[in-house]
């Protein structure tokens, strides 16, 4: 947990700006800054950039799962302990040509949540993956993506109870489906968006054609959703690569 | 994660803005990756790959190619940044000459990065395709910070820091090539893309003067 040493904060506010989720904050009557322990997702930037000129930021252990599991997945350094990724904890699109995880005919979803920068607390996450699982989502195993541990019930995505009020900085929810059910999992996302109090960055996973194509995008035109102009091109030089 | 795949800002900006990753997968090629990697690196550095790094180390903008390849172990993942198509032409195609096996992955814009690959001679497997921000949209800074904290995608660039890092530019106390090498040092995966990022700090600095001149 990163807390804010009374004894040694001047109150110069110069943290202040050092927090990706503006959970830092001054007290005026004690002209001493402190963290809301509500809002900060453990993400650790202010500890590792040293931020604080006399040195007040500080760490106290992690009590509990859930905690040690928010601060995986807000501060990149640590590995996931299940997937052993750094990161999100996720490999994502970017050994599909290996792992084989999104197949042909199928539409992987990559659900960021809390992405970009205005973190998420795990109900607003759990909202979204419910929504998905009853349109048809099929969610990542545990072994391959971090939010699916917490699930108590891999078919609806509902959490565990418990970790329902922890902040992070971002968590992503991963699943596919087959490509008949790629709508209905797009119209989900349109109504509960509208439901949650943070915003997700949406990716959609193609196998693709030899020219980088997938006839699939142009369902995307009847749910108005524009065409993409980005993307993450995994160029298939992995080995032994995946046909699947 | 997909952290270098949600990049805001103007799109032909972005045209000149392309991420590279080299990726092993969980129990088939996650062992002894030392080597490949160097190898990784010294392609990258061959096409002036002008930021890169390793997220248990630290971006280049930070630390010493060799600091960062001492510490390489089987947990790194090396990624960078390049500033044009041809950089990406090339590197693809060193390293598809090399044949290490490891995943490779180029992010950008699509009408650059495909091209890219045909030009490489690299056939695309799969696609993550970014279908942008959804929810309570409201809360975000605003577009041109965006722009600039999205070039990390974990998000550690806090919106406020690059509000002062503007202000200091603004002023004069900071170059906007200062302004951008301290926020790419936040961006620990090397990823961030300081030589745009400056071009932004910039343009926003002129367009204040211009406002405020007019006003």
């Amino acid at each position: 947990m990163t807390v804010i040493n009374k004894e040694k904060c001047v109150g110069c506010k110069t943290c202040m700006k050092y927090c990706t989720v503006d959970a830092i904050h001054y007290l005026p009557e004690e002209r001493k800054c402190y963290v809301d322990q509500s809002r900060c997702t453990e993400c650790y930037v202010c500890v590792r950039q040293k931020v604080c000129p006399v040195g007040a930021i500080e760490t106290v252990e992690l009590d509990g799962f859930f905690k040690q599991f928010q601060h995986v997945m807000s501060d990149p350094v640590e590995n996931h302990g299940v997937t052993g990724v750094t990161g999100r904890g996720t490999e994502e699109v970017k050994t599909n040509d290996v792992s084989g995880r999104v197949k042909k005919g199928f539409a992987g979803f990559s659900i960021d949540m809390g992405r970009p920068g205005l973190g998420v607390f795990l109900r607003d996450a759990e909202k979204v993956a419910m929504a998905m699982a009853e349109a048809g989502l099929v969610f990542e195993p545990p072994e391959t993506t971090p939010l699916s541990a917490l699930m108590t019930d891999m078919k609806t995505g509902k959490l565990d109870d418990a970790c329902l009020d922890y902040h992070l900085l971002s968590v992503i929810i991963e699943g596919s489906c087959t490509l008949d059910k790629m709508s209905d999992v797009f119209r989900a996302l349109q109504k509960v968006e509208k439901e949650i109090d943070t915003v997700f960055s949406v990716g959609l996973i193609l196998r693709v054609d030899e020219n980088g194509e997938n006839p699939a995008l142009r369902e995307l035109d009847a749910l108005g959703i524009p065409q993409p102009h980005r993307g993450k091109v995994n160029v298939g030089l992995g080995r032994p690569l995946s046909t699947l | 994660m997909t952290h270098s795949l949600h990049r805001s800002g103007d799109i032909e900006s972005q045209k000149r803005d392309f991420n590279w990753f080299m990726y092993q997968t969980k129990g088939v090629n996650d062992k002894n990756i030392r080597d490949k990697a160097l190898e990784f690196i010294a392609t990258a550095e061959a096409w002036h790959s002008e930021n890169w790094g390793d997220v248990k180390t630290g971006p280049l903008t930070q630390y010493s190619s060799e600091e960062i390849r001492k510490n390489i172990s089987d947990k790194s993942r090396i990624r960078g940044v390049f500033t044009s198509k041809e950089q990406v032409i090339g590197f693809l195609k060193d390293i598809k000459a090399k044949d290490l096996g490891m995943s490779v992955v180029i992010t950008g814009v699509l009408s650059e990065v495909l091209p890219a690959c045909r030009e490489a001679g690299v056939t695309p497997h799969s696609v993550n395709y970014s279908l942008g921000v959804w929810g309570n949209k409201s809360r975000l800074p605003d577009d041109d910070t965006l722009s600039i904290t999205t070039m990390c995608g974990h998000h550690m660039i806090p919106p406020k820091f690059v509000e002062d890092v503007q202000k200091q530019v603004d002023n004069g106390k900071l170059t906007a090539e200062e302004g951008a090498k301290k926020l790419s040092n936040f961006c620990y995966c090397g990823i961030f893309n300081q030589i745009r990022c400056a071009e932004i700090l910039n343009i926003v600095s002129e367009k204040k003067k211009r406002d405020a001149a007019g006003a």
